[in-house]
């Protein structure tokens, strides 16, 4: 059997294999189409003999073409697509415009530091998840309370991804700039910043993912839209295929909302291209 | 080595701000809420929460159980998902990593699940398991899982070439480089997972908790809100963060001693 690290290394001297069925049989792309296929039978099969009280793959994507046309609460799907997506846009923007600054401050200065670490340090541990009650206390039930959960789940990663970035800065570059004659302001916008760029953008990617979590929370606990409103509604129609088909959706959303983040990061910092993602 | 370690003494002047700015906080936030510019049903005063939580150690009133019960619940399940979570999650991860048969039928599905945020499965575990243990420990399996097999197969991937081609020279059977060499250097990255995946668990133990628990610490804050008792949501919230903390701390620890004998 091969593996892929040593093939890497050998690919140039092999010869190109004759095909085979076993080739075929064990080709990466023939085994995900096996994957995959294999995968909705099952989902079928199972939801067909009404185990697990599924909807059949069928049934799922039917119900998330009819919604598409047919208005629940007020909104198609793409409506609630919208109002779960606008309330990530709002919060992450509050939370990253503050918290990166912020973290970029904590690490340059040490008075501020110094002030805010201790309180930071504080609501850290708390996932954003248990503030729900509380801003459902302070906001009601409406956009407000919603977008408030966000913003807290997505200042958090941003303000320590800000600080860990500056802090691991390799010193020899500080040195470079220091022997060639710059001055403090200079240290901060070339080396710091641009050094600093991939950790803010992880902060971000990462602070995209809590914001989805935020997002879902606060709309399975209250909400009139938004794509966790669908799930939660289609539980207590006891439609499996509304929650089937809301999961999936938000699936597909929050992987474009990922890809677009790391397709921002490519073209802002191309330095760090070189490094492959998984 | 170009730079030694140099133990820099941080002035004093640094370590009062730190007491101040913490001093000012509670003193801020205990003032805000006795003069009456946050009404007191909105947020509750830092020595009401601590008399409440000297209360709830003992009285199981009004939520149906002490802090101890809900915390050891809390904890029963995030740490059964977590254990559940290294046992799936890291050799599927390194299968993954080394058999292309594995990666090949694994892969779709893990990336078809992957983007789905945990508690998005909070529905469908009602209609499975009902809102007792399991439910939840379900959403924070898969939660927590997701670290462990990406870090596992990163780490299998991230193996030294020359390393296997020297293996192979002396004629090591796959089974054997995985077993003797790809397995050991990915040691490092594995122990990576354990602080990320505890972070992602215990974000999505509270969520589960909030919408479908009859204990627990999430279940206390949800509890608090629908009494309209601030102190009890501030209480709980208080509870989550130190638990988090507490169990970040031994985690590290944990990794710290793993990782000694690891070069880096």
């Amino acid at each position: 059997m091969s593996n892929t690290i040593a093939d890497e290394i050998v690919h140039h001297v092999k010869e190109r294999q004759p095909l085979t069925i076993w080739s075929v049989l064990g080709n990466e792309y023939f085994l995900y189409c096996v994957s995959f296929i294999s995968f909705l039978l099952i989902w079928h099969f199972i939801a067909a003999a009404g185990l697990l009280g599924l909807a059949t793959p069928e049934a799922t994507i039917k119900e998330m073409i009819r919604l598409m046309s047919v208005k629940l609460a007020g909104k198609n799907l793409f409506g609630h697509i919208w109002a779960s997506s606008r309330r990530i846009l709002i919060g992450f923007a509050i939370g990253a415009a503050t918290g990166l600054p912020l973290g970029l401050f904590m690490a340059l200065n040490r008075y501020v530091n110094a002030i805010v670490k201790p309180v930071f340090d504080l609501f850290k541990p708390m996932p954003p998840i248990a503030w729900i009650s509380i801003s459902i206390l302070w906001f009601g039930i409406g956009e407000p309370s919603k977008v408030f959960i966000i913003v807290i789940g997505s200042f958090v990663p941003c303000v320590l991804n800000a600080y860990a970035g500056i802090r691991i800065i390799d010193p020899e570059l500080y040195d470079v700039i220091r022997v060639l004659g710059g001055n403090r302001r200079q240290e901060i916008f070339y080396v710091s910043f641009p050094a600093a760029l991939p950790a803010l953008f992880a902060g971000i990617q990462i602070s995209m993912s809590v914001a989805w979590t935020c997002v879902l929370a606060a709309e399975l606990v209250s909400s009139r839209s938004g794509l966790g409103w669908i799930i939660i509604r289609g539980m207590k129609l006891t439609k499996p295929e509304l929650v089937l088909g809301g999961m999936a959706v938000i699936a597909i959303v929050a992987w474009i909302f990922s890809a677009a983040t790391s397709g921002i990061e490519k073209l802002l910092c191309p330095w760090k291209r070189g490094i492959k993602e998984l | 080595m170009p730079y030694e370690e140099v133990k820099v003494k941080q002035p004093i002047i640094f370590k009062i701000l730190a007491i101040l700015s913490l001093l000012t906080f509670f003193g801020v936030w205990e003032f805000i809420v006795d003069a009456g510019i946050v009404p007191s049903t909105m947020l509750a005063a830092p020595s009401k929460v601590a008399i409440l939580f000297v209360k709830k150690l003992t009285q199981a009133n009004p939520d149906g159980a002490t802090l101890g019960a809900h915390a050891w619940m809390s904890a029963k399940e995030a740490v059964t998902a977590y254990v559940l979570a290294i046992i799936v999650g890291v050799p599927l991860g390194l299968f993954m990593g080394w058999f292309k048969v594995v990666r090949g039928l694994a892969r779709p599905i893990f990336e078809m699940i992957r983007p789905i945020p945990p508690i998005a499965w909070i529905p469908l575990c009602i209609f499975w398991f009902g809102i007792g243990i399991w439910g939840k420990v379900y959403i924070i399996w898969i939660a927590g899982i997701v670290p462990f097999t990406i870090n596992s197969w990163v780490g299998v991937n991230m193996t030294d070439p020359a390393l296997i081609q020297m293996a192979r020279t002396y004629g090591a059977t796959d089974w054997q480089i995985f077993t003797k060499i790809c397995i050991p250097s990915a040691l490092p990255m594995i122990f990576g997972a354990l602080q990320i995946s505890l972070a992602y668990c215990w974000t999505n133990l509270v969520g589960a908790e909030l919408l479908a628990a009859d204990k627990g610490l999430g279940f206390l804050i949800e509890m608090g809100r629908r009494l309209a008792m601030p102190e009890m949501v501030v209480l709980g919230m208080v509870c989550v963060g130190i638990g988090g903390a507490l169990i970040g701390i031994v985690v590290d620890v944990l990794e710290r001693r793993l990782l000694a004998g690891i070069r880096r």
